[in-house]
């Protein structure tokens, strides 16, 4: 069985998340739901809820025997378990604030002389990245880590300035 | 008592511009060629191409945010043999062939900074 579950590609990895495995080693078992697999080295992350606390479990890919499909997850549980480990909550805006927003981005990116365009409600900058509502340095996707950088920074500064005006 | 044990020799790590190890390094063929290919059964298919690619992505996406999760939170790596040791997570590199971590507390001693090989660990855990 080495390195079947390596084999097993993406879409099947994909098909066990958000559901309870149990993950052979060699000497251990370990039982959780799945929250992903790194489709790099096969690793499994797998979650615990203990008391109200959750426990991280990773299994390395290498070291993977085998994996079995306990029992099918309700949507609810997966967000439950997602929420421990993304401490930004999705914030949600209307579509007034969403533009207003937008337009005070695309104006603090332009004074920053980063060239902006607006499609439908992405904002894209010099055609390599892209900043999805509602437009925090998070909300940034892009391949080139280098302007990635330089226009989270920008986010980011941004974002204080517009706090330190607020507490005025 | 903890006390800090000098370094005395660390691993070469990867190649000063961030994009990981070099694929046709030596070091880099022996340990793993980690990328896991895209399955044959896709072959050409555009479509199919394209599903496993988002496939890829969430998976990584996901996998990633975990990464951040655990920046700075006590781990406990098993390891073959029987070992245990406990560390302060840092981070790892894109291919996860090594991990950086503090503090990593060793049977003979406490080692500030260490990179772990990735192929040596068989399993973490941390509390979120």
């Amino acid at each position: 069985m080495q390195g079947g579950w390596r084999a097993c590609g993406p879409r099947l990895w994909l098909r066990h998340v958000d559901k309870r495995v149990k993950v052979k080693t060699r000497r251990q078992e370990h039982r959780g739901w799945l929250l992903s697999v790194d489709p790099v080295s096969a690793s499994l992350v797998l979650v615990n809820l203990v008391e109200s606390r959750a426990s991280v479990c990773v299994v390395m890919g290498h070291a993977v025997e085998e994996v079995e499909l306990l029992q099918d997850g309700g949507g609810e549980t997966g967000e439950h378990i997602w929420s421990f480990l993304n401490p930004t909550p999705p914030c949600s805006l209307d579509a007034k604030q969403t533009r207003r927003k937008r337009v005070a981005v695309c104006s603090w990116l332009r004074k920053n002389r980063i060239p902006v365009e607006e499609v439908e409600e992405e904002v894209r900058v010099a055609g390599v990245l892209t900043i999805k509502a509602p437009y925090r340095s998070e909300d940034c996707s892009s391949s080139n880590q280098v302007i990635l950088d330089r226009v989270q920074r920008l986010l980011r500064a941004h974002q204080e300035h517009a706090e330190a005006q607020d507490s005025d | 008592m903890a006390t800090p044990v000098p370094v005395l020799r660390l691993p070469k790590g990867p190649d000063p511009n961030s994009r990981g190890f070099d694929p046709n390094s030596p070091r880099y063929i022996a340990l793993c060629r980690t990328t896991v290919a895209t399955t044959e059964a896709a072959g050409g298919d555009e479509e199919e191409l394209q599903q496993e690619q988002h496939a890829r992505s969430v998976l990584r996406e996901r996998f990633l945010r975990c990464l951040l999760a655990m920046n700075n939170k006590k781990v406990r790596f098993n390891m073959h043999e029987n070992v245990t040791v406990e560390a302060t997570f840092g981070s790892s590199d894109i291919d996860v062939l090594n991990f950086q971590v503090s503090d990593l507390h060793t049977p003979i001693g406490v080692q500030k900074e260490a990179l772990i090989r990735s192929q040596d660990v068989i399993s973490f855990t941390f509390d979120a």
